[in-house]
């Protein structure tokens, strides 16, 4: 029950960000969602508590929810423009297509043969629903942050996804991951800040002076 | 011993960040890379390695240890080029020896990792730690270069995660992605689950390999780098997601579903080699071209795992030789840019007329880019095209010669008109001089290119059939 309304929440808080335009928004609207996220491993461990598990929730909240958001607001700190440049789809289509990837999410994971565990009939769908938004989010958008966060969210649905082997996967790699993770939030930082230090803006198309 | 390979450099990595000295930091790169290079080398006079059967993090199968020697030999070479290129460069070098001993660390344990999602951890880190070193110069362009780099990486290798998980979950009762483990288990894997994270696992390791449409980056960061590190990033950064992909072939071989995944790499090959040849036509400058040789070779050996048992030990001795050319061509490239102050193929000219000894290499490395006897990679390109042939497939055999012959012709107008004409103007006739730091690295690559063109040891030899086993499961 709880699982199911984290999960629509998850999803909805993806089609919202489609139709964000604020990067402050945008960067609130990611943490909030990992806020969540980061209830799931919770929720969905049967077994009662225990060290491992507790582990990975909070690790993800102090990542996803306070130090990567702090970061990217650190790296737009000089940007006065903070607002999304206008697309080339248009924030209401943008959306649109979100619904649809939503959809295509559900009809490809009916397709599947479902795992022994799989919690909810909603958790595969909304982990392809997240991850496909990400996707979308990042290729839809100009500004380097709003690329960097479209990133983020696809994570967020590899983490939704890994939570079906919870009980399996060795904790060492769990904690790579999120380290590799972690790190290039910090590189991606740089590399905005940089930029903004060159062009006064994280405008990608401004990133045209190499081509062939 | 597999520990100590990882940790050095790491350890390494940590040091050049408090040490006070550009100067110091390089006695420490060079140390390091050499101390590595031993060590690897000293790994094959133990005889073929046994894997064990048992769940293991790390482990050293033939795949893994031919990768990782060429990594290590590469590595030693652009370390040894890089005392005399840094001493041109004032800015200090911290970050940039850091950073790049960190990833020879992380190169190394992607090659020794027996488990996907370690293998995964590690080839992240891979992309994150060479970043810094391309926008080292700090310069606009740099910086573009390396967001293109890290973004298109990072989103690639994230779809290569998810087919990691996916790859997990199609274990079904077991659960893990020891690589052991899959390999014994292979036919249990659940086959729907196991198609999709192939998918997921080709797209996301070819965009760090830089195949073809996923090749955006290439140019970008392989010139905008110095150019040995360019040399280092297309030659043995480009073998750790080569390995990653052999993993999935060989899982994909033990699960029966090869006539799967070998459509897939061929198209992926061949696209490719014509995007390559499509670019290297109009293409003046000349580490860009260098990049897109990279994807050229990096689609022959995408062709060659697609065509099945046959090309299997072609296309890693393919992965040699590209990878000693690779380096060989960029280190030479950077001793023409220090002179000629210009990466135009244009502006450079006459090399041949300056110093007799640079035109000569430039030829030989020429001859092994563009595949012409006596060079390995005529050989292996003849064993994946007769592979092609005798599997019947002559539309890709035909494609593989017009865009080979396209990309000779491409390379060739460049390459040759650099050799041939005569120095522009009386201010660039000065003598062309490098330091031995800088020749020697390249005169060993040279030396070990012809070697190879010419006669293949039979250890080689014994060591590529043996690749072939371990990949074909038989």
């Amino acid at each position: 029950m709880w699982l199911d309304i984290s999960l629509i929440v998850i999803i909805l808080s993806g089609i919202v960000l489609l139709g964000s335009s604020r990067i402050g928004t945008i960067i609130q609207l990611f943490a909030f969602q990992s806020l969540v996220l980061s209830s799931i491993p919770l929720q969905v461990d049967r077994a009662g508590l225990n060290w491992h598990v507790l582990t990975i929730a909070f690790g993800t909240l102090i990542v996803k929810v306070f130090v990567m958001p702090n970061f990217l607001f650190w790296a737009i700190r000089h940007v006065r423009l903070r607002r999304e440049a206008p697309t080339i789809l248009g924030y209401g289509k943008t959306m649109l297509l979100g619904g649809i990837l939503v959809g295509m999410a559900f009809y490809i994971s009916s397709k599947l043969t479902l795992p022994d565990r799989y919690f909810s009939r909603l958790f595969i769908p909304a982990a392809f629903s997240i991850f496909a938004i990400g996707l979308l989010l990042l290729v839809s958008r100009v500004k380097a942050i709003t690329q960097v966060i479209g990133y983020l969210v696809m994570e967020n649905g590899i983490f939704l996804f890994s939570m079906l082997l919870l009980d399996k996967t060795p904790f060492l790699i769990e904690m790579g991951i999120l380290l590799d993770i972690f790190v290039a939030v910090l590189v991606m930082s740089i590399v905005i800040n940089n930029i903004t230090e060159d062009y006064e803006d994280t405008n990608t198309l401004n990133l045209t002076t190499l081509r062939d | 011993m597999l520990l100590f390979l990882i940790l050095l450099p790491f350890s390494g990595g940590l040091l050049a960040f408090v040490l006070p000295k550009n100067s110091l930091r390089k006695i420490l790169l060079i140390g390091v890379a050499s101390i590595h290079l031993a060590a690897v080398l000293g790994l094959w006079s133990g005889g073929m390695p046994d894997n064990g059967s048992g769940p293991v993090f790390l482990g050293l199968d033939v795949l893994g240890k031919l990768i990782l020697t060429v990594i290590s030999i590469l590595f030693a070479a652009v370390s040894v080029y890089l005392w005399g290129y840094l001493k041109n460069e004032r800015a200090c070098n911290r970050i940039f020896t850091g950073c790049l001993l960190l990833l020879l660390s992380s190169m190394t344990l992607v090659s020794v990792s027996a488990h996907m999602g370690l293998l995964w951890v590690a080839l992240e880190a891979t992309t994150l730690m060479s970043a810094p070193l391309i926008s080292f110069e700090r310069s606009p362009q740099n910086t573009e270069a390396a967001w293109k780099y890290v973004l298109i990486c990072s989103v690639g290798i994230a779809l290569a995660l998810l087919g990691t998980i996916m790859l997990a979950i199609s274990s079904g009762n077991f659960k893990t992605v020891f690589l052991n483990d899959l390999l014994n288990h292979a036919s249990v894997l659940t086959p729907s689950w196991l198609k999709l994270s192939v998918i997921f696992l080709l797209v996301g390791y070819g965009t760090k390999m830089g195949l073809a449409p996923m090749h955006t980056w290439k140019p970008d960061a392989y010139a905008q780098s110095p150019a040995p590190i360019g040399g280092l990033l297309s030659g043995a950064l480009t073998a750790c997601p080569i390995l990653a992909i052999l993993r999935v072939v060989q899982i994909c071989n033990r699960a029966d579903l090869s006539s799967f995944i070998e459509p897939i790499l061929m198209v992926m090959g061949v696209l490719s080699l014509g995007v390559a040849a499509v670019f290297i036509l109009r293409q003046k400058d000349f580490s860009r071209m260098l990049a897109y040789s990279s994807v050229e070779n990096m689609g022959i050996i995408a062709l060659g795992l697609g065509l099945g048992q046959a090309a299997y030990w072609p296309s890693m001795f393919h992965l040699i030789n590209n990878a000693l050319t690779k380096g060989f061509m960029f280190m030479l490239a950077g001793n023409l840019y220090q002179h000629y102050r210009s990466r135009d193929m244009g502006q450079i000219q006459g090399v041949y007329a300056q110093n007799a000894l640079m035109g000569v290499l430039l030829v030989l490395g020429f001859m092994s880019l563009t595949a012409i006897p006596p060079s390995g990679t005529f050989f292996s390109e003849i064993m994946i095209l007769s592979a092609a042939v005798q599997s019947k497939h002559y539309l890709i055999a035909a494609m593989f010669i017009v865009f080979l012959s396209v990309i000779f012709i491409g390379m060739a107008k460049g390459a040759l008109q650099m050799f041939h004409h005569g120095p522009a103007s009386k201010q660039e006739s000065s003598p062309m001089v490098h330091p031995v730091s800088s020749m020697a690295p390249i005169l060993v690559l040279g030396a070990i290119i012809l070697a190879l063109g010419l006669h293949v040891p039979v250890f080689l030899e014994n060591v590529l059939r043996s690749t072939q086993t371990s990949l074909g499961g038989r």
